[in-house]
């Protein structure tokens, strides 16, 4: 599946172990049974800007919690964010990317222009119009950025059915009796999905760092909820006194969409070599 | 008459990431002064290869000439260093591809390139030493001696000009004056393709590689080119080297012909005994398979299965899998190329 | 021999607007008259090859009469019913006529199973059951020389011959009356165009198809087919039997043409007698009068005013050239 290369296999585990730890926190939680050592809403003002322990992996925030925890507690808002955000993406972009590239025309006209006005909206305005429309929280970020997320796939969608649509088995497919939505279904999506999908994966990280920089300006999940890029605005202030509380996220965050980045380009090198 | 090319034992091979590939497997072939000599095969055979390998444009990633020599005027080419290639490639020995319009540089006009060719063959008539590099524009420290030309800008020297129309007439290409000033992808491929002859021949080459020269053209272009460069091999005194796949146009223009299988010569012979009296049991089979004749009269009878995988090549001859008259020996020992009488050789046990 | 007719067109023609500059709202259109009034005729298991040199509007042609595309004006007939007048069952249409096309790289599905790409027109057209379609699928396979288990492979494990076969198999699997060649072969090596030249004959005689050639190849079209069409810039500059054609051909483009295309045989240097002067004409603009006239080494100045139209000069055999005699 992808290129067994030192970094790719570092990568597969990231990314492995950041999908799983998101799917059982989450399963977890709704069970309500507590997987991370500690509450990480629960503050404990004793071991306030404690460093990094054996009992507190991570240390502690201003408040006393258990920053590990909050970490572990915050993996599945990213991964739902990610994933979501991704797969909806690819499915609109997919779908408008490729009736555009294989019908050509108006249609494609039409289409392409609307994606480029989708595609010129910066993501934190439109965010931020969201928070003030529907107020903060995840789902409307995710929300947000699904809105403005699909166009660089339409784009490619839509280079990559060119390249199909002139095909000799597109022709023939017309000879088997297949319109258009027949024809885009069953040869054009399946033909183009590959690419898509490497650039997917490399793209889920992308979607991280976004969002870590959205819950950063407070318009996600708001405190005492855990989420990365929260926690790391939320404790800029102790960067001398207690770095390890806004460092740490960052790298987590960091480590978490390089493993992306380096898993999708094992994939891409294993793709090219067939 | 000493023989321009003399290629000696040789062998090319590509790595893959499926295995390495005998491209070329101990060929040997010796090509006279103003002869033309057509090169045979179907794909997979190695005659792209072989026509590469004489001018040093093999990828040097992937491809490695295991043995032999390719003496051109007694000069081993497998031995020369790049640089050193570079000053017979596009001078004496001029080579044209199969696609005219990926070998035009397709930023400077089709004039400027002609006479950027006969800049070059004048340098080095009187000694220069010349990469081919210049045929690109760009001047590398070694050529600082050039600089005192006239740079090659937009005006082409008067003197110059008049042997660039000289040699787009020589091409047949009516309006000349006009094509001087158009830029390749201005042209249609016919043109373009003797545009690129045209180059090729301003160098006055001792040897002209083409390969498949005309296989992207018309029939009718097709024909007016392969004339062409027969009429311009006795004007310029050039030999041809023709790589193509097509027995039809190699009995038309061709001296001598080598039919080549699975990186191997199956037969070498003047194109008269070839084609009437077949010795190679591939090359009766390839006749076999032009089509002549009407509907319902001549049955074709094709060659059964396909051409070997190259990364594992049957023991054996190589055509032995396919071949009508193989016995015993073919499939265990490799023949070699034997000569016969009349100045041909072909490489089988029926004749050894 | 039966003398069903199973296509005829009748002037057919396609043209394509171009835009004059670049000013989109522009009135202005210019037309490339790909197809300029094409009327030939096509019996039940017979081959008509129509040849011609890049841009003489032959792949045009099958893709009008397949109504790939809809022909700007003229008639065609297929088994019988008009079918180029406006709404036509394109799903009925294709159980008749089906294509085979020139590159076998592209002609299949690469992510389709081969079975999967054979089937596809009998699930698209024939509404049969799965069973039904598996062994058609069998049979298609059988019919060109395949083993069953082909349909289960993937065309990247395929040669381009295989691949070839697969489509000519895709092709008859609706058992159509009449199969467009578009130069089924010009992209196979020699022996393996010799096996599939072979099957396509094989499979006309069993299967009483007709076929549509298209080539550039004469000697192809010459070993393969009962009439030869031979077009020049949109039009058809003669039209006759083909041993007629071949040993006689009498429009000064066909004789240019024939005599182009080499022969194997060393001792008939014809190529070196050829002499044809100029290029192929612009589609848009094409030269008035006769579309050859201005590389023709027999031409007057009826030639550069006027058009010429077919004439029957002899039995079946149709020139369009004014002064015909000139050639004989």
């Amino acid at each position: 599946m992808f290129k067994k290369t030192p970094e790719s296999i570092v990568g597969f585990i990231v990314v492995v172990s950041f999908i799983v730890t998101g799917i059982i926190v989450t399963v977890f939680d709704l069970l309500g049974i507590r997987v991370t050592p500690y509450n990480p809403i629960q503050q404990n003002v004793g071991v306030a800007l404690s460093g990094p322990s054996w009992d507190h992996l991570f240390g502690c925030d201003f408040l006393g919690r258990d920053v590990f925890s909050r970490v572990i507690a915050s993996v599945p808002n990213d991964v739902a964010v990610s994933f979501s955000v991704v797969f909806v993406a690819i499915i609109v972009g997919a779908l408008l990317g490729s009736l555009a590239g294989f019908k050509g025309g108006l249609l494609d006209e039409l289409l392409m222009r609307f994606t480029d006005v989708i595609f010129s909206l910066p993501v934190l305005v439109i965010a931020m119009v969201i928070a003030v429309a529907l107020g903060p929280g995840l789902t409307h970020m995710m929300i947000a950025m699904i809105v403005i997320w699909w166009p660089p796939y339409a784009r490619m969608a839509r280079g990559e059915s060119l390249r199909v649509a002139h095909q000799n088995f597109i022709e023939a497919a017309k000879f088997a009796g297949q319109r258009t939505l027949g024809i885009l279904f069953k040869h054009v999506l399946p033909n183009i999905s590959i690419t898509m999908l490497v650039y997917a994966t490399l793209d889920v990280g992308t979607v991280i760092l976004v969002y870590a920089g959205l819950s950063y300006l407070g318009l996600s999940v708001r405190p005492p909820l855990p989420d990365l890029g929260e926690m790391i605005s939320n404790s800029q202030d102790y960067l001398i006194t207690a770095p390890w509380l806004p460092i740490i996220p960052g790298i987590v965050i960091a480590v978490i969409v390089i493993g992306f980045s380096v898993l999708g380009d094992g994939i891409r090198d294993a793709l090219e070599a067939r | 008459m000493e023989d321009l090319l003399s290629i000696e034992g040789f062998s090319v091979k590509y790595t893959t990431s499926s295995g390495t590939v005998t491209a070329l497997d101990n060929v040997s072939l010796d090509l006279h002064p103003n002869e033309l000599l057509a090169i045979v095969g179907e794909s997979g055979c190695g005659k792209s290869t072989l026509g590469l390998s004489i001018i040093g444009l093999l990828p040097p990633s992937t491809a490695t000439v295991s043995s032999g020599s390719v003496l051109y005027k007694g000069k081993d080419l497998v031995k020369l260093d790049s640089n050193k290639i570079r000053e017979y490639r596009g001078t004496e020995i001029a080579m044209i591809f199969q696609e005219p319009l990926t070998s035009l540089s397709p930023v400077y006009k089709v004039g400027e390139q002609i006479a950027e060719a006969i800049m070059i063959r004048e340098l080095r008539k009187k000694g220069h030493k010349v990469h081919s590099d210049l045929m690109q524009h760009t001047y590398t420290k070694q050529t600082q001696k050039i600089s005192r030309l006239p740079r090659l800008s937009r005006k082409i020297p008067t003197e110059l000009k008049n042997e660039v129309i000289d040699y787009l007439k020589l091409v047949r290409i009516a309006d000349a004056e006009q094509v001087l000033d158009r830029y390749p992808f201005e042209l249609s491929g016919g043109m373009t393709q003797r545009v690129m002859i045209a180059m090729a021949l301003s160098q006055e080459p001792a040897l002209l590689v083409a390969d498949e020269p005309t296989t992207a053209l018309d029939v009718t272009t097709q024909a007016q080119v392969l004339k062409l460069m027969k009429e311009l091999m006795h004007k310029v005194e050039t030999s041809i080297l023709l790589v193509t796949h097509d027995l039809a146009v190699a009995s038309q223009v061709a001296d001598r012909v080598i039919v080549m299988y699975a990186g191997e010569i199956a037969e070498n012979a003047d194109v008269y005994s070839l084609f009437s009296k077949p010795l190679h049991p591939y090359t009766s089979g390839l006749l076999a398979c032009v089509p002549t004749g009407y509907k319902d009269t001549k049955e074709l009878t094709p060659i059964a299965g396909t051409i070997p995988d190259l990364r594992n090549p049957p023991t054996g001859c190589k055509f032995a899998p396919r071949c009508p008259r193989a016995m015993d020996v073919c499939t265990t020992t490799r023949p070699h190329l034997t000569s016969q009488e009349d100045n041909r050789s072909v490489s089988c046990f029926l004749y050894e | 021999m039966s003398s069903e007719t199973i296509l005829s067109t009748e002037n057919v023609t396609k043209y394509f607007p171009v835009r004059k500059g670049l000013n989109p709202f522009s009135k202005e259109k210019r037309f490339i008259r790909a197809v300029d009034g094409v009327s030939i005729t096509i019996r039940k298991g017979m081959t008509v090859a129509v040849v011609g040199e890049s841009g003489c509007g032959k792949t045009t042609l099958a893709r009008t009469v397949a109504l790939m595309t809809p022909p700007t004006g003229g008639k065609i007939v297929f088994s019988g019913r008009d079918i180029s007048s406006g709404r036509i069952d394109r799903t009925e249409l294709y159980k008749e006529m089906q294509m085979v096309f020139q590159d076998p790289e592209s002609s299949l599905d690469p992510r389709m199973k081969v079975g999967q790409s054979i089937a596809e027109p009998l699930h698209g057209l024939m509404g049969w059951k799965k069973d039904e379609i598996d062994e058609a699928v069998k049979r298609s396979l059988k019919a060109v020389g395949m083993s069953e288990d082909y349909a289960q492979r993937l065309p990247r494990q395929l040669s381009g011959g295989q691949k070839q076969r697969v489509a000519i198999a895709r092709a008859i699997s609706t058992q159509p009356s009449l199969v467009i060649l578009d130069e089924p072969t010009s992209a196979l090596d020699a022996s393996v165009q010799a096996q599939i030249l072979k099957l396509l004959l094989d499979l006309q005689k069993e299967f009483k198809l007709s076929y549509m050639l298209i080539t550039h190849n004469i000697a192809v079209a010459q070993y393969m087919s009962d009439y030869i069409a031979v077009m020049y810039a949109g039009n058809v500059v003669e039209y006759g039997p083909t041993k007629t054609v071949i040993t006689k051909p009498r429009h000064p483009y066909t004789i240019a043409l024939i005599s182009s295309a080499p022969i194997p045989d060393p001792t008939k240097k014809n190529l070196l007698q050829v002499e044809i002067k100029g290029e192929v004409p612009s589609a848009i603009t094409p030269p008035p009068g006769c579309r050859f006239n201005p590389r023709c080494p027999y031409a007057e100045s009826l030639c550069s005013e006027q058009n010429p139209a077919l004439e029957e000069i002899s039995p079946q055999h149709f020139v369009a050239c004014h002064f015909v005699q000139k050639t004989a």
